[in-house]
C-alpha cells in the first residue's frame, strides 16, 4: 500500500501554487471517456478530485482520434490520457490553431515494444534476447509472410513503430498492421490458447500484459543517438536498431477552461497518476469483473493522502 | 449476352460481346508485351498524380466552415427532440415500456407477435444492457423520421419534377454507396460532437429507400385513381396528398420498414465516435477487449431490436387485420399496476447480469474450438492463401514459389499457360462461342498477373467493354469516366487491391450463396434453419464477426475474406430462393404435363426464369461486400478500407471523401453492369 499511496506525484509542489478561483461551478466539466480501460480509471479519478473540489463532473464517450474537435468546439472540456504513440495528426492541427491546449504530463509511466506470450521463449530458445529472432524467425512464418517472420504491428492509424524496428535491425520479419486493438487482443488470446508463435508491437499498461503473460523482447537501448545516427547501434548502415523511443503520456484540454474553472483547470494540470496505482485497479476491474466507479472509490477512500494536496492546493 | 457468333463470316458479323472481348485481348497483350519497357503501364507514376485528395480536403473544409453556424445551429434544435426521447425512454420504468411493447404487438399481430414482444425485451432486460439499448432506441426514435421526412421529400420531389429524377436517383446511390465513415469526419466537424453527429449518418443512409419506395408507389397509383381526382378540380397538392400519396400508402409503408432497419444497422456504426453511451459503443468496448461471449450478448440485443421492429412494422405495412384493443387495454393496464405495485423492490436494469454466465460459456467455447481445431484450420487457411487468394492477387507469377507450391515460376511456364489458354480459348470458339473463348484467355492472363498488378489501359479498356456489352455506350463512357478520376487521384493501387478482396469474396459467395439458395428453394426444412441465420448475419453489428473469424484464423486477408463473405452471401441466399421458389405455376404445369423430371424442371425452367432476381441478388451481394470491405478493415486489410478507417483516425477530410468516392464508384459500375445483364435477361425472357 506504501506504493499506492505514492501514486500520485505532486508535481505540484515543483511549480508556483495559489488557491484559483472556483469559476463556473454550476456548470459541469464534460470529460472524455475514450476506448481503453486504463484511461477510463484516469479520467474517473481526476473526476472524482473535481468532485471533491466542489465542481459537477459529466463523463462523455468519445472516440480515441476524434475527440479533438470536440474538445476544440468546448463540447468536451479535457481528455486525461493522450499517449504520443498514437495520437493523431488532428491534435497538432488543434494545438496550432490554439483551441486546445496541453495539460501536462500524465505521469504514467509507459513502455512500448516488440512483446510475446511467455510460451514463445520456448519456440524461440534465447529470448528474451533481440539476436534470438535472426535464427527462428521461420517459426513465425505464415502464408502471408513467408518466407519471413510475422510480425503483428500497431493498426496502421497509430504508426509502424514495429516495422521501422524490423527494417533498422535487419530482421527477417515482414510486419501486419492489425487493423484494431481488438484484433492485437485476438492475436495474444489465440497464440495462447493454441501456443503458437507470436511476436507482437504491444505496450503496458494494459491489462493484457498480465493476462496473457506477455515479455519483451530486449532491444538495445532507445537513446536520442539512434533516431538519427544510423552509425549508431547493431546496424552500422541504418537508424531505429534499438527499442522504442519513451512513449510521453499527457493531458489536454479546452483552451477556455482556463477561464471557466481555473481551479479546475489547475487541479486537472497538477494531476499526475503513475503505472502502480493504475495496473492494480485495470485488474480488478478487467480480470476481477469490477465496475469503474466502484473500483475508483474505493482506491479514492484508501489513498485521500495523494490526492487531497492536489485539490487542496488548487482551491485554498 | 454472348450469342454464338458465326466465325466463318468473318469479323463483319461479330457479336457486340466478342468485339469487346477482342479489343480487351488485344489491349491486354500489348500492356503484357509492353510491361518489362513501360513500368508505368501496371504502377500509375506518382509523377502524374494529381493532388485531388489535397483539393478535395482543403475545398471542402472551406465549404464546411462556411455552412457550419447553420448546421450548429440545426444540431442545437436536434438536441431538444434527443433530450425528450432520451428522457422519456430512459424515464419510463422497464416494465412499462416491456408491457407496452407487448400490448402494441397483440394489437397488430396477435399472440406471436405479443410473446415476440415480450420474450425479446426481456432478453434485452436480462442481458444488462438495458439503459445502452433505449439510449440508441431513442437515437432511431429521432432519426427514423428525420430519414422519413427527407426520403418522402427526394420521392415527391422526383415524382413532381421528371427531369430532376435521374439526378436524384444518382444521390440515392451515392447516400446508400459512400460508407458512412467516409463522411463521419466532414459531420463532426458541421455538427459538432454528440449524437447529433450519428443520428445524420444514419438518417443520410436511412432514407434512400424510403424515397425509392415512394417514388414506386406513387409511380403504381393507377390512371383512373389520378384522372378522378383532377376531375374532382383539386389542386396538384390536393391531389398529391389526398388521393395519390394514400393510394400508395402500402409500399410507401415497405419504405417506412426498410428504412426503420437501415437506420438502425447505421446507428451502430456511428457510435465509433462515441458522444452516447449506446449499444454500438458497448459492442466496440467488448471488441478491444477480443470478448467474444459479450460482444455477441450485445449483438443480439440489436438483433432482437431489429427483429422486433421489422415484423412489427412489417405487420403495420402489410396486415389489414388488428387484434382486440381490449386486450390491448388489459396488458397496458396490468404493466401500469404492475409498476406501481412492484416499483421500489424491483432490481435496476442496469445491475441484471442473468446471461453473463451464458456469454462466459460462448467465449470459452470459442477459446476450445480453436484449441481443438487449430491444425486443421491453419491448413485450410494456408491453402487458400497459396492456391486461391495469393495467385488471384498477385498473379501465378509471383504467387508460385518453392515454399508455397514447392517449384518456381519460370517465363517457359508463363509461355505454356498462355499457349494453353490460346488452344482451350481456340477451342471454345472453334464450337461457337467466340466470346467464351476470348474471354477464357483473358482470365488466363488475369491469373498469370494477377488482378493487383494489373495494367491500368486494360483495366480501362477492359470496364468500358464489360459497360458496352451490358448497357450499351453511356455506360462504357460512364465506367471510364469514373474510374479515370480514381486513376488520376492516387488510390488507384488500393482500388485494385479492394477490388481483388470484394472480387474474390463475390465470387465464392455467389457459388456458396447459390448452392444454399438451390438447397432452400427445393427443401423447405434446409430453408427454416437458414432464414433465422440470414436474419442474424444481416442484423448483428457487423464487429461482432470479426472477433471470431481473427481467434481462428489470425490477422489477414483470409480472415477479412471470412468477414466479408459471411455478411455479403445472405442477399446470394435470399434472391436465389426467392428466384427459384416463384416460377409462375401455368410454366410449371406445362414442364409437368411434358413429363420433366424434377431436375429438368430446375435447370430449364426456373433456373432460367429465376435468373433476372439471381442477378439482382448478386448485385447486392457485390454492394454488401463493399460496405463490409471498410469494416473489414479493422482486421488489417490494406485498400480503399483501410485508407477510410485510416482517414477518420486522422481526421483527414480530404483523403476520407475521396476513398470513400473511389468505394462508391467500384460499387456504382459493378451495380450498373449487373442491372445491364440483368435488364437483358429479363428482356431475352419477355418479363
Amino acid at each position: 500500500m506504501q506504493k499506492l499511496s505514492l501514486g500520485i506525484a505532486l508535481t505540484a509542489l515543483a511549480g508556483s501554487v495559489h488557491a484559483a478561483d472556483m469559476g463556473a461551478v454550476d456548470e459541469p466539466i464534460k470529460l472524455a471517456i475514450n476506448e481503453w480501460t486504463g484511461q477510463h480509471i484516469t479520467t474517473h479519478v481526476a473526476g472524482e478530485m473535481l468532485k471533491a473540489a466542489g465542481y459537477k463532473v459529466e463523463y462523455a464517450t468519445a472516440g480515441m482520434m476524434n475527440q479533438f474537435q470536440a474538445i476544440a468546439d468546448g463540447d468536451i472540456h479535457a481528455t486525461l490520457e493522450i499517449w504520443s504513440s498514437n495520437v493523431s495528426d488532428e491534435y497538432a492541427k488543434k494545438i496550432a490553431e490554439g483551441n486546445v491546449v496541453e495539460l501536462g504530463d500524465l505521469g504514467l509511466d509507459a513502455k512500448e515494444g516488440i512483446a510475446y506470450p511467455a510460451h514463445v521463449a520456448e519456440l524461440c530458445p534465447g529470448l528474451p534476447a533481440w539476436e534470438a529472432l535472426k535464427e527462428c524467425a521461420q517459426n513465425f512464418a505464415t502464408a502471408e509472410t513467408i518466407p519471413n517472420g510475422r510480425l503483428v504491428d500497431y493498426p496502421a492509424d497509430w504508426g509502424t513503430p514495429g516495422a521501422d524496428r524490423m527494417t533498422g535491425l535487419e530482421l527477417p520479419f515482414k510486419a501486419v498492421p492489425a487493423g484494431s486493438e481488438g484484433a492485437l487482443i485476438a492475436e495474444l488470446r489465440a497464440s495462447t490458447d493454441r501456443k503458437s508463435p507470436l511476436l507482437i508491437t504491444f505496450w503496458q499498461p494494459h491489462w493484457a500484459m498480465s493476462a496473457y503473460d506477455v515479455k519483451f523482447v530486449d532491444l538495445p537501448a532507445g537513446e536520442e543517438a539512434c533516431f538519427n545516427d544510423p552509425a549508431w547501434g547493431p546496424n552500422p548502415n541504418a537508424i531505429n536498431d534499438c527499442d522504442f523511443s519513451p512513449t510521453r503520456i499527457f493531458k489536454a484540454g479546452w483552451v477556455g477552461m482556463q477561464d471557466k474553472w481555473p481551479a479546475a483547470y489547475e487541479i486537472l494540470s497538477n494531476y499526475a497518476l503513475s503505472v502502480e496505482a493504475q495496473q492494480p485497479m485495470m485488474g480488478e476491474i478487467d480480470v476481477d469483473g469490477g465496475s469503474v466507479e466502484d473500483v475508483v472509490a474505493k482506491w479514492m477512500a484508501d489513498n485521500e493522502g495523494s490526492w487531497r494536496p492536489v485539490v487542496d492546493a488548487a482551491t485554498k | 449476352m454472348s450469342a454464338p457468333a458465326d466465325v466463318s463470316s468473318g469479323f463483319v458479323s461479330l457479336t457486340v460481346g466478342a468485339k469487346a472481348a477482342l479489343i480487351t485481348l488485344v489491349v491486354g497483350a500489348i500492356c503484357l508485351i509492353l510491361e518489362p519497357y513501360a513500368p508505368w503501364l501496371v504502377a500509375w507514376p506518382k509523377g502524374w498524380v494529381l493532388p485531388t485528395t489535397d483539393w478535395v480536403g482543403s475545398s471542402l473544409t472551406w465549404f464546411l466552415e462556411g455552412i457550419k453556424p447553420v448546421a450548429r445551429m440545426f444540431s442545437d434544435v436536434m438536441r431538444y427532440p434527443m433530450d425528450w426521447a432520451n428522457f422519456v425512454l430512459n424515464g419510463t420504468p422497464w416494465p412499462l415500456v416491456i408491457g407496452l411493447v407487448t400490448a402494441l404487438g397483440w394489437y397488430l399481430g396477435g399472440l406471436s407477435m405479443a410473446a415476440l414482444g415480450f420474450l425479446g425485451l426481456s432478453f434485452v432486460l436480462a442481458s444488462g444492457y438495458w439503459a445502452e439499448s433505449m439510449n440508441t432506441l431513442a437515437l432511431v426514435a429521432v432519426s427514423v423520421p428525420l430519414a422519413l421526412v427527407m426520403g418522402g421529400a427526394i420521392g415527391i420531389l422526383a415524382n413532381e419534377v421528371p427531369r430532376v429524377k435521374n439526378a436524384l436517383q444518382a444521390l440515392l446511390d451515392i447516400m446508400q454507396t459512400v460508407p458512412t465513415f467516409a463522411y463521419l469526419t466532414p459531420l463532426l466537424l458541421l455538427f459538432g460532437f454528440g449524437p447529433v453527429v450519428g443520428l445524420i449518418a444514419s438518417a443520410i443512409y436511412a432514407a434512400p429507400p424510403m424515397a425509392r419506395n415512394v417514388m414506386l408507389g406513387l409511380e403504381r397509383v393507377e390512371p383512373e385513381v389520378k384522372e378522378a381526382a383532377i376531375m374532382a378540380g383539386g389542386t396538384r397538392m390536393q391531389q398529391l396528398f389526398q388521393v395519390e400519396i394514400p393510394s400508395a400508402t402500402t409500399q410507401i409503408m415497405v419504405g417506412v420498414n426498410q428504412c426503420l432497419m437501415a437506420a438502425l444497422s447505421m446507428v451502430i456504426i456511428a457510435a465509433v465516435i462515441g458522444g452516447f453511451n449506446d449499444i454500438g459503443w458497448e459492442v466496440l468496448l467488448t471488441m478491444r477487449k477480443a470478448q467474444f461471449g459479450e460482444a455477441l450478448l450485445a449483438g443480439m440485443v440489436i438483433v432482437v431490436f431489429a427483429v422486433i421492429i421489422d415484423r412489427m412494422s412489417g405487420a403495420l405495412a402489410t396486415e389489414r387485420k388488428r387484434y382486440d384493443r381490449r386486450v390491448f387495454w388489459a396488458l397496458v393496464g396490468f404493466a401500469v399496476l404492475f409498476t406501481v405495485a412492484f416499483w421500489s423492490s424491483m432490481p435496476n436494469a442496469s445491475d441484471l447480469t442473468l446471461l453473463d454466465p451464458v456469454a462466459d460459456a460462448v467465449d470459452q467455447s470459442l477459446t476450445d474450438f480453436t484449441r481443438t481445431n487449430g491444425v486443421w484450420l491453419d491448413a485450410l487457411k494456408n491453402n487458400s492463401m497459396f492456391y486461391v487468394l495469393l495467385p488471384l492477387r498477385i498473379g501465378l507469377d509471383q504467387a508460385v514459389l518453392p515454399f508455397t507450391w514447392g517449384f518456381s515460376w519460370t517465363s517457359d511456364m508463363s509461355q505454356g499457360l498462355f499457349l494453353f489458354g490460346a488452344v482451350v480459348g481456340a477451342l471454345i470458339a472453334w464450337r461457337g462461342n467466340l466470346t467464351g473463348g476470348l474471354a477464357f484467355l483473358i482470365a488466363i492472363g488475369m491469373l498469370e498477373t494477377g488482378i493487383a498488378n494489373l495494367p491500368w489501359p486494360f483495366v480501362l479498356t477492359g470496364a468500358a467493354a464489360l459497360g458496352w456489352v451490358a448497357g450499351g455506350p453511356r455506360l462504357a463512357m460512364l465506367s471510364v469516366g469514373l474510374l479515370s478520376t480514381i486513376l488520376v487521384s492516387g488510390l488507384w493501387d488500393r482500388a485494385l487491391l479492394s477490388l481483388y478482396l470484394s472480387g474474390a469474396a463475390v465470387f465464392s459467395c455467389a457459388i456458396v450463396g447459390g448452392g444454399i439458395g438451390l438447397l432452400s428453394a427445393v427443401s423447405p426444412l434446409a430453408w427454416k434453419i437458414v432464414r433465422p441465420i440470414c436474419d442474424m448475419l444481416q442484423t448483428i453489428p457487423l464487429f461482432v464477426f470479426l472477433i471470431p473469424v481473427l481467434m481462428v484464423f489470425q490477422i489477414g486477408e483470409f480472415s477479412a475474406f471470412l468477414a466479408i463473405c459471411a455478411y455479403a452471401v445472405v442477399p446470394m441466399i435470399r434472391y436465389t430462393r426467392h428466384g427459384l421458389v416463384n416460377t409462375p405455376d401455368e410454366m410449371m404445369e406445362a414442364a409437368i404435363a411434358s413429363g420433366a423430371t424434377e431436375w429438368q424442371i430446375m435447370r430449364d425452367i426456373r433456373g432460367p426464369y429465376a435468373a433476372p432476381t439471381i442477378l439482382l441478388g448478386l448485385n447486392q451481394t457485390i454492394l454488401y461486400a463493399f460496405a463490409m470491405l471498410v469494416i473489414a478493415a479493422l482486421i488489417g486489410t490494406t485498400g480503399l478500407g483501410q485508407s477510410i478507417y485510416l482517414a477518420l483516425g486522422q481526421a483527414d477530410i480530404g483523403l476520407g471523401i475521396s476513398a470513400g468516392a473511389a468505394m462508391a464508384i467500384l460499387a456504382l459500375i459493378a451495380d450498373r453492369m449487373v442491372q445491364g445483364f440483368a435488364e437483358e435477361r429479363r428482356k431475352a425472357l419477355g418479363l
